[in-house]
């Protein structure tokens, strides 16, 4: 089911002498039963206590913290043979480090793999929400990379705790109020706070602004994975994702007026700017996720081969 | 499926690991041995067993092999390849005095209880690197070699004595100078009840307030430079919760590793581990504290590596006088494990233009508040 990294390196040049790979097969999903099963226990009691970051007993990965470890966990721990996996990182299914993540659990686990949500059951995404409505259907799983929203106004952990515990996000809400009264606007740019069920303040990964909306009330699963911090939260389905703003001053996500997709045309996806070049002359945008920009394009060209979704 | 987009992604993946494996594995040089490495690289595979968590020198020698030599990256192939791993045993405790010691040296006292054992070191020898050739340098290594192998017994330093013989009993197990400082009343007496489990940090995250057995064991796993840092700070950097240390004990030695057999239920001998134990004494000379005793810290990590045990020796006893006062315990659970700060450091080379491009609508928006009012 697996190969091992030097068979991956030399299968073309070594040919099919599976002796030469003797190797032990690695459990389904990597973990150990017992890893999965502290795992799980973590993420339930995070879907019970929407937007508290449960500590658990982060393992090492085969893939470096900070790259996406903690979601791989998560994924690794819930993951099924009856699954599908989609992975993205900036939206894009060929970002290098999504190939690599995407092969490690399709390696491990031989499940299928495909880059259509509609397709898809598990989703794992570095910092984007694809722009296709998910639904029941779809468990989406976020990495992390610092899930402490409250660390810009407090570094003592001990005081972290206590603010979390208490709801005491006076600071958070004094900070935002300061940033509005230097800058005119709120600058905050990507992991948006948010107050999760009326309750917990999270850091919204960095997704961009943008996305934060899709979470609230969704009809999807959301499980944020922080590998390094040791940390898992949650947005269950039907829960309400508020960023936190002032009744007076409207929350913004990122809008260039426009700006539209140079191959699909869109401009009601996240685009991303690509910089002028002395090559390509003037600069463009681009839809970030670059599936949903695919089958558009494919429908525009192609209109007999589906409609307008 | 719907899965047919170009797997550019993978290809680009591919032709890396087949750049890294042409020099790795099959570069010109012969085949890199594993047994090479522990007897030759013997440092660099302990620090890998320490910081990966894991005693295993072959596994230690492949992970340092297929890393290229990176210590950290080393670290992680273990701890992953750990993470594969079910738990089936925990080890009955270890009495620390059942160590067979290799070196030992007590730096408070001339002559302390129990030799000076100089040991493994070049801790005397003039730094002067070998610049001949190496067909010259292979030469001395055999006549070395040779001329060492007529003697019959090791020379072994004993009280700062050469001597031929066979260390005895009562040399290869020390009394500690611990106990010569508690029969003479002149240390403090901090022995608690609160923490009888040790802290598993590989199944808990550990994070302040914690216990001091959290913070012994995260400092065991951490990166040895961390650990040597985070102690020079206090020497010429902003942070200064040290004072007087002296060694009391340095240590490297053989531990047997024991565990309660499943059927019989006795307790079994089923490895060694060597380890690196320092004592660490401390002159009290706060205005709360019992400036007419001394107290200690303690460090003990896997392998021969000195360094690390002292820096986490004097680090402990720090934390213990910190008393939560100073963001030192933070520092030291938080900060010092290799695989977090160089993986998230690492990370800054992955694509990050998805939270660029939110920062940069940020600065237009507000750049035309300000052009606006």
């Amino acid at each position: 089911m697996s190969t091992s990294l030097l068979q991956q390196v030399l299968g073309e040049a070594i040919g099919d002498d599976e002796s030469l790979f003797d190797e032990p097969e690695v459990n389904f999903g990597l973990l150990d039963e017992y890893s999965k099963r502290e795992i799980r226990r973590a993420i339930l009691t995070a879907v019970a206590v929407p937007g508290y970051q449960v500590p658990f007993g982060s393992r090492e990965m085969p893939v470096a913290r900070g790259w996406g470890s903690g979601g791989l966990q998560v994924s690794l721990a819930i993951v099924g043979p009856d699954d599908v996996v989609k992975v993205i990182d900036q939206g894009d299914d060929e970002g290098v480090n999504a190939v690599n993540l995407r092969r490690l659990i399709v390696s491990s686990t031989g499940i299928p793999e495909s880059t259509t949500p509609e397709d898809s059951t598990l989703i794992q995404t570095r910092h984007r929400i694809p722009e296709d409505p998910l639904d029941e259907r779809h468990v989406l799983v976020l990495q992390v990379p610092v899930p402490e929203p409250l660390r810009g106004v407090e570094r003592d952990m001990r005081e972290l705790a206590r603010m979390h515990a208490e709801a005491d996000y006076a600071r958070m809400w004094v900070s935002l109020y300061e940033d509005k009264v230097r800058n005119g606007v709120i600058t905050r740019t990507t992991g948006y706070p948010c107050l999760v069920d009326g309750r917990y303040v999270i850091a919204t990964t960095p997704i961009p602004r943008w996305d934060v909306p899709r979470l609230h009330q969704s009809r999807f699963l959301s499980l944020f994975g922080a590998g390094r911090e040791k940390r898992i939260y949650a947005v269950p389905p039907h829960t309400d994702v508020e960023p936190l703003t002032f009744e007076d001053v409207p929350f913004e996500v990122e809008v260039t007026p426009g700006a539209t997709c140079r191959t699909c045309g869109s401009s009601e996806s996240f685009l991303v700017e690509v910089p002028a070049s002395r090559v390509d002359g003037g600069g463009h945008w681009v839809c970030s996720d670059s599936d949903w920009c695919r089958r558009r394009r494919e429908r525009r060209d192609h209109p007999s081969n589906g409609g307008d979704s | 499926m719907g899965y047919a987009a170009a797997r550019g992604g993978l290809k680009a993946i591919e032709a890396a690991e087949r750049l890294v494996a042409r020099e790795r594995i099959l570069g010109e040089s012969s085949w890199l041995e594993s047994r090479q490495m522990i007897e030759k690289l013997r440092l660099a595979v302990d620090r890998v067993m320490g910081e990966g968590g894991l005693w295993d020198e072959d596994l230690a020698a492949s992970a340092l092999r297929q890393a290229e030599g990176d210590s950290i990256e080393a670290a992680h192939l273990l701890r992953s390849y750990r993470s594969t791993l079910p738990r089936l045993a925990y080890t009955t405790p270890i009495d620390v005095d059942d160590m067979d010691v290799l070196r030992r040296i007590v730096p408070a006292f001339r002559n302390p209880p129990g030799p000076q054992l100089l040991g493994r070191t070049t801790d005397y020898t003039g730094r002067l690197l070998q610049t001949a050739d190496e067909d010259t340098l292979r030469t001395a290594a055999e006549k070395m070699a040779a001329f060492l192998d007529e003697q019959v017994t090791p020379e072994v330093e004993v009280g700062h004595v050469v001597s031929g013989a066979e260390p005895t009993d009562d040399e290869r197990r020390p009394r500690r100078l611990l106990e010569l400082l508690r029969d003479l009343d002149a240390v403090v007496d901090r022995r608690r009840t609160d923490d009888p489990e040790p802290f598993d940090i590989t199944r808990h995250p550990a994070r302040p307030p914690a216990t001091r057995s959290a913070r012994l064991a995260t400092m065991a796993r951490a990166e040895t430079g961390a650990l040597v840092n985070v102690w020079y700070r206090n020497i010429l950097g902003p942070d200064g919760y040290l004072h007087e240390i002296t060694l009391g004990e340095v240590r490297h030695g053989r531990l047997p590793v024991k565990v309660v057999h499943p059927i019989t239920g006795d307790e079994i001998s089923v490895t060694e581990v060597r380890v690196t134990e320092v004592e660490a004494i401390e002159d009290l000379d706060g205005i709360e504290e019992d400036r007419g005793r001394f107290d200690v810290g303690y460090g003990l990590c896997f392998g021969h590596n000195e360094k690390k045990a002292i820096a986490m020796a004097n680090l402990d006893i720090a934390c213990e006088r910190d008393k939560g006062r100073s963001f030192l315990e933070q520092s030291i659970l938080l900060t010092t494990d290799g695989l977090d700060a160089s993986g998230f450091l690492e990370h800054l080379k992955l694509p990050h233009y998805v939270t660029f491009r939110s920062m940069m609508e940020r600065k237009a928006a507000v750049r035309r508040h300000k052009e606006t009012t």
